[in-house]
């Protein structure tokens, strides 16, 4: 396993498209901190009632909630690169051909796909740190040169909090990520994966509004997709209001989403399907190209 | 050749897609040190045959054993000790050749770093081992495949096509290479179209017809080498007439031109002195060969090519 793991990850590493995707991720953190930070310049209010001021914009940059801000990029944008990167780890092995040449170089093909796995895994977890680390230094520089110098704030339960912000990221994009490999192994190719994960990103949250808005039976089916899950898990980190992409503690009571736990459990069988899924049409499926 | 050590035997092979039949019914076996050539049309069913020889593919009915082991269940770590090439060789093509081999010997374990230069050296890509795979020619990536059947140090060799795209010379490399690697003691499994090629390296052969063995034997029987004599006379009747008459004369028949019958080389003479005793004199009287190719295609109800 450990063998197998060695491979992918060299496979993975000298592969041009994991730069690509791990320098987008970190670009976009930095293209997204530039462009709110200036904004934050450039505003007195702004939303849909006014309710934030430009200063509220330039707090939320600060230091304080770098972690979280770049999380959320991380959940957002990111769970589309990590999808990419799973897919094209499966799928690229049937448009090469070379799924055979590792299914008779590798010690059982449940273990090969295994190794794909945590290794993209673990790829989307360092990516997920570099941009965490890329956003911190750059609220530092922000923080620093804005006269917050007092860091004061940073104690053992902060750290905590983001290390645990850090986990529910990962574990929100854990369905996508599954997804986009059984699809891209189902399928025999990238584009499976790519397109069913993307297809399901983007189009299961408009699904999922429509079947709210059409009340009994529909408005309770939403609670069972991953997208409502995940806003609920991701609400969990501490971010405010001001820079948040998806719907406030507000919206998601008001539409009677699912508790934490809840979610989470739904979450967890998502993925968990998912890679079964894999598994067991990956190790039955002849392999004939 | 059966004296060797069994290293694949193949039992009762079937393998179905829903109603189409692609392998029926294939016994075989291969022993050590011999080169078997399996031969085939396009699409009768050679490939699904290697993929299950491999664990790739599940039989429908029937196992596929190398060394012993049911490669559908337990493919590893009997896999280690086979080489193989499919159809076109397939690698990452933004790796090197280097890399790629690096990657296969990482997976496969215990294979030391200097073997990869080593089987790079033996295929002469040593000068083009960094170069991303996606620059190679044909020929080129067609060595980088025999290269990674090379690394295993494999008792059981599979090539499928191996001279596909290679220059006259590479060809050459190759057709030498397959004998000595059955000397060192491997046994190799070769498919390919090429018969002149398989004729001159192939210890047996097995021919593959629409999914089902129509032959298989040593090259030498398959050719029925020094079991059959050809002769000619001025007037063809008059020999035939004559041949007929030789009570141990069996088989005979008319083929290209001659009279062809089932007499050992040794018996030349004697049939010779029997057709002058009928007061026939033969005008030529040799050991009848025939081709590979031309068997191939008698049993495949082929086309010969004009």
């Amino acid at each position: 396993m450990t063998r197998l793991m060695a491979v992918e990850f060299f496979k993975l590493r000298k592969r041009m498209m994991t730069w690509i995707l791990a320098i987008l991720m970190v670009g976009l953190v930095v293209l997204l901190y530039s462009i709110f930070w200036s904004v934050s310049g450039h505003v007195a209010t702004f939303g849909e009632n006014a309710e934030f001021t430009g200063e509220d914009l330039r707090r939320a940059l600060f230091l304080q909630t770098s972690v979280p801000f770049s999380l959320q990029v991380v959940s957002s944008f990111g769970t589309i690169f990590a999808m990419i990167l799973a897919a094209g780890a499966v799928g690229s092995e049937y448009s090469w051909g070379t799924v055979r040449l590792m299914a008779t170089a590798a010690s059982g093909r449940v273990r090969l796909m295994a190794a794909k796995l945590l290794v993209v895994c673990g790829l989307v977890a360092a990516s997920a740190l570099l941009a965490v680390a890329v956003g911190l230094i750059y609220s530092s520089i922000i923080t620093v040169t804005n006269g917050g110098s007092d860091f004061g704030f940073v104690t053992p339960g902060f750290v905590r909090d983001q290390a645990e912000s850090y986990g529910r990221t990962l574990f929100v994009m854990a369905p996508y990520v599954t997804l986009a490999f059984a699809m891209a192994a189902i399928g025999r190719s990238t584009l499976a994966g790519v397109g069913a994960g993307i297809g399901i990103a983007f189009v299961e949250p408009l699904i999922g509004e429509l079947m709210r808005l059409a009340g009994n039976p529909w408005k309770e089916i939403p609670n069972y997709l991953i997208n409502a899950n995940s806003e609920v898990v991701l609400l969990q980190n501490k971010l405010p209001d001001v820079v948040r992409f998806g719907p406030s503690t507000q919206e998601l009571a008001k539409n009677h989403f699912n508790g934490v736990p809840e979610a989470v459990f739904i979450l967890a069988i998502y993925s968990v399907v998912f890679v079964a899924l894999a598994f067991l049409v990956y190790r039955r499926r002849d392999i004939t190209a | 050749m059966s004296e060797g050590r069994e290293v694949l035997r193949t039992e009762g092979l079937w393998k179905r897609y829903g109603r189409i039949t692609a392998v029926a019914d294939i016994s075989l076996q291969v022993f050590d040190g011999e080169v078997f050539s399996f031969l085939g049309p396009n699409g009768s069913g050679k490939s699904t045959t290697v993929g299950m020889i491999l664990g790739l593919v599940r039989p429908t009915r029937g196992r596929a054993l190398v060394f012993g082991t049911d490669m559908a269940t337990h493919p590893w770590p009997t896999l280690k000790r086979i080489g193989a090439v499919i159809e076109t060789p397939a690698f990452y093509p933004y790796l090197s050749g280097r890399d790629n081999l690096r990657a296969l010997a990482i997976a496969l374990g215990d294979i030391p770093s200097t073997r990869v230069d080593a089987v790079l050296e033996t295929v002469g890509l040593r000068d083009r081992a960094r170069d991303p795979h996606k620059t190679y020619s044909l020929g080129m990536k067609q060595r980088l495949g025999i290269a990674s059947t090379l690394l295993r140090d494999p008792d059981l060799i599979i090539l499928d096509e191996p001279t596909n795209g290679l220059d006259p010379a590479g060809t050459r490399e190759v057709r030498e290479l397959i004998p000595q690697l059955a000397q060192e003691g491997r046994a190799v499994f070769l498919c390919s179209h090429l018969l002149h090629e398989v004729e001159a390296v192939s210890d047996r052969v097995a021919i593959l017809k629409k999914g089902s063995l129509v032959a298989q034997g040593p090259v030498d029987e398959l050719l029925g080498r020094g079991r059959y004599l050809r002769l000619r006379a001025e007037d063809h009747a008059a020999l035939m007439r004559a041949l007929s008459n030789v009570p141990w004369v069996s088989g005979l028949e008319q083929r290209d031109g001659y009279a062809r019958v089932a007499v050992p080389v040794t018996k030349a003479a004697e049939l010779n002195q029997a057709l002058a005793s009928q007061g026939v004199y033969v005008s030529e009287l040799a050991p009848w060969e025939t081709e590979l190719e031309k068997v191939f295609l008698e049993l495949t109800d082929e086309e010969v090519a004009p």
